[in-house]
């Protein structure tokens, strides 16, 4: 009965820390810019090869 | 350039580049030797069963590409000894390490030896050679890439997860664990973000042969959990034809002539298959037209003519990205 009684505070333990971390942790708003675009290589008379 | 188109099929009959009286020799006949095929069509080419390569067919001065699934080096030295000059595609490390100990004997023979013509290593060597030119200093190379050809390259991604990687940190070879250095990469779309570990690759020894100046070099690949759990096994189910749309990923890390840090990123997504076909083929037609440096080239050397390798590469379809982590005016 102890057991159990321990299993079942560790989980409600855990289980506030989750909701408390969940509701706490904004992570802030991803770039909604930026990303990818096409390369352009030099043209051949500019080229110093 | 007027050449003989050579028709597709088993067996194509040799021919001369009516310009150059030079012809390519493609020996393999998996995804990359028959795109290369199609890829070079207004050409000479002659495409060679790898079991059965006929060596009198190969004349001084032409150009042999292997594209083979199997290890490259111990057909070099006879291809060489013929005068040709070759391309080779593979990745595996030790093939490699073979590889590169032919400069002597190429120079002798004073043909050119292109190792590691592919995607990674090949097309990652000219990316960041090119990057490299935006930079005062170059510290570091880090590169990752995704995805698979046929099956002979699904096979070496599957054996390329076990064992030991090497990377080049601070000035000296260091080998870490396969499947190991879990790290996001944001390749270009319709990729994304993949998680990509540490593997068995030849990508930073070429690398650092090319930029032997640089602190770090690091290369990565992507994997799923079942990949890197099942490495130390065989393969689980036959690998697929073609894999679908791969990525590369190459990013440089160092100073600005202000002394500020800079990194830049390009890549691209696109079939493995036919990246590593179209970089081949810019290096086939390269030594063609214009002659490439005698002994071991390695794709990223600074005396190659990179910007028109790379737009020879961009020319058969393979489209160059470059990342703008922040808003960039177009």
């Amino acid at each position: 009965m102890k057991l159990v009684r321990r299993v079942l505070a560790a989980l409600t333990m855990a289980g506030i820390a989750a909701v408390g971390i969940r509701l706490g942790g904004g992570g802030g708003v991803p770039p909604q810019h930026g990303g990818w675009r096409p390369l352009d290589l030099p043209p051949r008379n500019n080229e110093r090869e | 350039m007027t050449g003989h188109k050579t028709p597709a099929g088993p067996k194509t009959p040799a021919g001369h580049d009516d310009q150059t009286g030079r012809t390519v020799h493609v020996v393999g006949r998996g995804v990359v030797g028959r795109r290369l095929h199609r890829m070079l069509g207004e050409r000479a080419v002659t495409v060679h069963e790898p079991r059965a390569l006929d060596l009198s067919a190969i004349c001084e001065g032409d150009v042999v590409v292997l594209a083979l699934g199997t290890a490259h080096a111990p057909l070099v030295p006879s291809l060489l000894e013929r005068g040709a000059h070759v391309v080779t595609v593979g990745d595996t490390l030790d093939d490699v390490r073979e590889l590169l100990a032919l400069d002597g004997f190429a120079l002798r023979r004073g043909t050119t030896l292109v190792v590691g013509a592919a995607m990674a290593p090949g097309l990652s060597g000219l990316i960041a050679r090119h990057l490299a030119s935006q930079l005062h200093v170059v510290d570091e190379i880090h590169i990752a890439h995704h995805g698979t050809a046929g099956p002979a390259c699904a096979r070496d991604h599957h054996q390329s997860l076990r064992g030991w990687a090497p990377g080049w940190h601070d000035g000296e070879w260091v080998d870490s664990f396969c499947g190991s250095g879990r790290e996001l990469c944001w390749f270009p779309e319709p990729i994304g973000a993949l998680d990509c570990y540490r593997a068995r690759m030849a990508s930073p020894i070429l690398l650092q042969h090319s930029f032997p100046g640089v602190k770090r070099v690091s290369a990565r690949r992507s994997a799923r959990r079942r990949d890197r759990l099942t490495a130390r096994l065989p393969m689980l189910s036959p690998p697929h034809q073609e894999g679908g749309v791969g990525a590369l990923r190459v990013e440089l890390r160092g100073g600005a002539a202000d002394g500020s840090r800079q990194c830049v990123i390009a890549g691209i997504a696109e079939l493995v298959g036919t990246t590593t076909a179209a970089t081949a083929a810019a290096f086939a037609t390269m030594i063609i037209d214009e002659g490439l440096p005698i002994g071991v080239v390695v794709p990223g050397d600074e005396n190659l003519p990179t910007t028109e390798l790379l737009r020879r590469t961009t020319s058969y379809g393979v489209r160059l990205q470059e990342f703008t982590g922040i808003p960039q005016p177009s």
